[in-house]
């Protein structure tokens, strides 16, 4: 027993100084004088915020700043809440774990790549939480990670949104039945196959929870014998969906395979479910508020295949007039740099309010992810995640000037170095187009290349 | 920064080294004695110290006596050690030398990917590397020519190859030179692209799930052995029994983990399953010291350091010259430093650490070294990684990385002190056995040219494959050609074709079931012939010879 003690004693030791490591930089900064989009509370002008120790601690009007802290005049300027982007693939060193149709255990914490310049871009479009997810080629991918874009760390755990709920990737329809039934010759070959994939894994998960469950109960009992099931973490992985640990977020577009997750996750007992894309969830908009799930879409990207064709940029406002709280999302990484165009879009398909319209890339994302407690909206207590625009952000000459996760300014487009990769690769070749010649080499281009060359000298 | 000629290092300088009596080239011949007394040698037993003209006597493999006035014993085959410099022989703690690829005969079309055969997805904790061993290999010759006398070695494969093994880098069958077996369980976090797990995010979590499975069934075994009675029976499962001693922190888990990301992978993985972990082949650590000390994790830094391409290009009018290309150029050039002073900052956080040299090239290890001891890394904490540190991190060093009275006979002699410019290893004693590392004839500076035509043929053990290859000149040592033979009637351009000196290296890609594998042929050129071996992906090394066209 004594030995065991000193064991708990050392790991704690040795874990301590790790676990304090992982605490992300918090910042003071006391914005002034700007216009206010608060979201959840219209829109105050002339009005002062300050985030002190990473959080807003007041919002007013002629706020001191105390002694060290950083002012920025916001004279002129838009001040918002940190966008937030519901379905994200960024920072990511892989994607898809394509090998199976069911892959629930893997975590994409594992692959997060805190280098990703894709980060700081989406910093300067204003972004400071996302999620990012696996792939869609799996009927049940990978688990997701809430993230903040805290670029800069080196430490993928210093990036981790802490105490945001878990989340999962689903995905119906014609991304699984082409990798896995078009390209590995097997279950799910159609929508149909899809669905038997998702009932079976999941019937087996219950099977297998109450497995342990029992195993756990006998193991207290005086005198037990027995021994424990085999563990299987993609099994436990989807107990705990079960359970209502997992936000589900599945991607879906034709209407009739949003019902079906929706019966599915009715038969399972599975309440907290996010449509992500649902490009036909306009058709089923009264059915999808019914049953309590969300909605993550596309502001107006469809016909890139067959089951996105009837698609509508009234998609969002038609979702949220039937009272299904949606969201506007990227899933690109270029696109994640100017969400606030996607939102605005609203305002001219469906005539959504400004406020509802920003709604759709920060408060909504934010519930949809669990995190609103924390982020979505400029309020006291909430954590001190800013962007400020020169122009309404929801105008198409908007230029986001300033990022500010947790109090620290993480873009500012004033100084904006043009290389801002953390690491280099020291074997990296500059010249990716292949015009780069060779000394000595020969090609049948000739004296072509050469004026080629000249061509972009003669400046 | 392959400026040198390769293998210019290990050139014979004959005149340092006079032997009193004929000694075995190698061993060839049996000695006529297993006593060696190597005199008026300045030894550096350990870091730090320096006896001047000292003796060491070596007798049935151990250090029998170091110092100044030691007696000679009449047997003993003295080596007369004037102008030589003794170091303990050093020891690498991450090699694949001498370890020969498991011969897979498995090819066959896996019907799941999502499910596959343990063997095809890299898991295979429960393989030895002592199965694998060649005594034979020319490499081992190569690497104990560089001054090294032990290595830990690990089997070759993905995810989990199986248990590592501490060596010495001499001896006639792998058991003669097994000194420590099951040193560690070893893994990498590679996978098989096209089967589970395929992504590092599934290599982790199948880690996870066998410690996991691994821990309840140690466990159930154990109770089942006290008492089997009424008990269901436990199914025996080597993947998983290979784990237990990882489980119970007896056996540690010697890692790869070259980037700064898969570094704190590991050392999450690490701190998830609470395992004794080796980290191996650290390249890009210089950032996070503080997590890696605080972790505990002992470590083995990567002796490499990468090349600037701007070296191999020297190209004199550079049409892209501009500010961005500077800055970029500035930027990398900063990394390159970075890693070469990443050892010196290991040193300066305190963290204990040996060397590992799996992707460098042995005429580069010394030269590597010097630049890291410029870099700022402190010559005796250089000397320290090489030998006694490597052996403390190995639990050996009660055996190993000192010359001490009593220790195993692995002992270098170097014609300079080990980080002068034109030291060479001269003679390496391995576990008392005396090999020489001058050799007269070997390298004669060929400056012919390969451009050209050559017919080669490798010789697989299924079949002989012929091959054409075409090169064309490019820029200094740099070439360019296209490849065509057995299944590659199209032609495949090859990706990087380099002589330097007379050794010929080139790499094209192909297709193997479905696979993207990359091939390397390295080999030496004499005149109009060549020879030397093809590597094909995980597949394994193959001989393969060549001769030049006479028609073009």
């Amino acid at each position: 027993m004594k030995v065991l003690r000193w064991q708990i004693v050392i790991a704690l030791l040795v874990t301590f100084p790790m676990a304090a490591t992982a605490q992300p930089d918090v910042g003071d900064v006391l914005i002034r004088n700007g216009t206010l989009l608060t979201v959840t509370n219209g829109t105050l002008e002339n009005t002062d915020l300050l985030i002190r120790k990473g959080k807003i601690t007041a919002i007013g009007k002629n706020l001191t700043a105390p002694e060290g802290c950083r002012v920025i005049d916001a004279t002129g300027l838009f001040v918002m809440p940190g966008i937030i982007d519901a379905h994200s693939h960024i920072a990511l060193e892989a994607i898809n774990e394509m090998s199976s149709p069911l892959t629930p255990e893997v975590r994409m914490c594992d692959a997060l790549n805190p280098l990703d310049i894709s980060i700081y871009r989406a910093l300067a479009g204003g972004v400071t939480t996302i999620q990012t997810l696996h792939g869609s080629a799996n009927a049940i991918g990978g688990q997701s990670v809430v993230m903040k874009l805290r670029y800069g760390t080196l430490n993928p755990t210093e990036l981790i949104f802490e105490g945001a709920p878990r989340g999962i990737k689903f995905a119906l329809g014609e991304n699984p039945t082409r990798v896995h039934g078009a390209g590995h010759n097997m279950v799910p070959r159609t929508r149909m196959g899809v669905e038997f994939v998702i009932r079976s894994a999941l019937t087996e998960a219950r099977e297998y929870q109450k497995k342990w469950d029992e195993y756990n109960e006998q193991k207290m009992k005086r005198g037990f014998r027995g021994a424990p099931p085999e563990y299987d973490d993609r099994l436990e992985t989807l107990a705990e969906i079960l359970r209502g640990n997992i936000i589900v977020h599945c991607h879906s577009y034709r209407a009739d395979e949003i019902v079906m997750i929706m019966k599915v996750c009715r038969d399972f007992g599975i309440k907290k479910l996010v449509l992500q894309h649902a490009n036909e969830g306009f058709k089923v908009a009264p059915e999808i508020a019914a049953f309590g799930a969300m909605a993550s879409v596309f502001s107006d990207a469809w016909a890139y295949k067959f089951e996105v064709y009837y698609s509508t940029a009234y998609n969002a406002a038609i979702l949220t007039r039937n009272g299904v709280l949606t969201s506007i999302n990227s899933d690109d990484p270029g696109v994640i740099r100017h969400l606030y165009h996607e939102a605005s879009k609203t305002l001219k398909y469906g005539g959504l309010s400004r406020d509802e319209a920003l709604a759709l890339i920060t408060i909504n994302p934010a519930k949809q992810l669990g995190i609103d407690n924390r982020v979505g909206s400029l309020e006291v207590g909430k954590d001190g995640d800013v962007a400020i625009f020169r122009g309404h952000p929801l105008s198409i000459y908007t230029v986001p000037v300033m990022t500010i996760v947790d109090g620290i300014v993480r873009f500012d487009r004033e100084k904006d170095p043009d290389d801002m990769r953390i690491y280099v690769d020291p074997e990296e070749r500059f010249d990716q187009s292949g015009f780069e010649v060779p000394e000595g080499y020969h090609d049948c281009l000739g004296t072509a290349t050469e004026t080629f060359h000249q061509l972009f000298e003669s400046h | 920064m392959r400026r040198f000629v390769a293998n210019t290092i290990w050139i014979a300088v004959g005149a340092l080294l006079v032997f009193t009596t004929a000694v075995a080239q190698d061993q060839e011949l049996a000695p006529v004695s297993d006593t060696y007394a190597i005199r008026n040698v300045t030894i550096f037993p350990s870091p730090g110290r320096r006896i001047e003209k000292g003796t060491i006597i070596i007798r049935n493999g151990l250090i029998d006596g170091v110092g100044e006035n030691v007696p000679i014993p009449p047997t003993a085959i003295i080596i007369e050690g004037d102008s030589l410099f003794a170091y303990a022989a050093f020891i690498e703690g991450l090699s694949k030398t001498g370890v020969k690829t498991p011969g897979e005969d498995d090819h066959s079309r896996i019907e799941d990917p999502g499910n596959p055969p343990p063997h095809r997805a890299g898991i295979n904790p429960q393989r030895d590397v002592r199965d694998y061993l060649d005594p034979n290999d020319p490499n081992i010759k190569e690497l104990r020519c560089a001054g090294f006398g032990a290595s830990q070695v690990v089997p070759r494969g993905i995810l989990l190859p199986g248990s590592a093994a501490v060596i010495l880098l001499g001896g006639k069958t792998p058991d003669e030179m097994v000194l420590k077996p099951r040193s560690a369980c070893y893994s990498e976090l590679t996978s098989n692209k096209t089967v589970y797990p395929s992504t590092v995010m599934a290599v982790l979590a199948k880690w996870r799930e066998l410690y996991h499975q691994a821990e309840l069934a140690r466990d159930y075994a154990a109770i089942y052995a006290t008492n089997a009675t009424g008990l269901p029976r436990p199914e025996t499962n080597r993947t998983l029994e290979a784990f237990y001693p990882v489980t119970t922190r007896q056996q540690p888990v010697l890692f790869r983990a070259s980037k700064v990301l898969d570094v704190q992978r590991v050392l999450a993985l690490q701190k998830e399953l609470g395992f004794v972990l080796i980290l191996g082949d650290v390249s890009e650590g210089w950032d996070i010291t503080d997590m890696i000390k605080a972790s505990g994790a002992r470590v083995f830094l990567s002796l490499d350091i990468p090349e600037d391409p701007e070296e191999k290009k020297k190209s004199k009018k550079d049409s892209l010259e501009n500010a961005e290309l500077k800055a970029l150029t500035k930027r990398r050039s900063e990394f390159i430093q970075k890693m070469t002073a990443q050892a010196a900052a290991f040193d300066s956080a305190g963290i204990k650490f040996g060397f590992s040299a799996l992707d460098t090239k042995y005429s580069d290890l010394h030269k590597n070294l010097r630049s890291m001891v410029e870099a700022g890394l402190n010559p005796d904490a250089a000397l320290a990684a090489l030998t006694i540190n490597a052996a403390e991190i190995l639990g050996i060093d009660d055996r190993l990385g000192t010359i001490e009275k009593g220790k195993i006979a692995n002992v270098a002699l170097f014609s300079k002190p080990i980080f002068d410019k034109d030291a060479k290893v001269m003679t390496v004693f391995v576990d008392g056995a005396l090999y020489t590392c001058t050799e007269k004839d070997a390298h004669k500076k060929t400056a012919s040219t390969v451009e050209g035509t050559w017919r080669m043929t490798a010789q697989t053990p299924k079949e002989e494959i012929e091959l054409k290859v075409v090169l064309r000149k490019s820029v200094g040592k740099h070439y360019s050609g296209t490849i065509t033979g057995t299944r590659m009637p199209e032609g495949i351009e090859l990706t990087d074709v380099t002589l330097d000196g007379k050794t010929l290296k080139f790499m094209y890609d192909v297709l193997l079931e479905g696979k993207p594998q990359e091939v390397v042929v390295e080999g030496d050129v004499e005149g109009k012939t060549f020879k030397g071996k093809i590597t094909v992906g995980e597949y394994g090394n193959y001989p393969i010879e060549g001769t030049k066209d006479p028609e073009r």
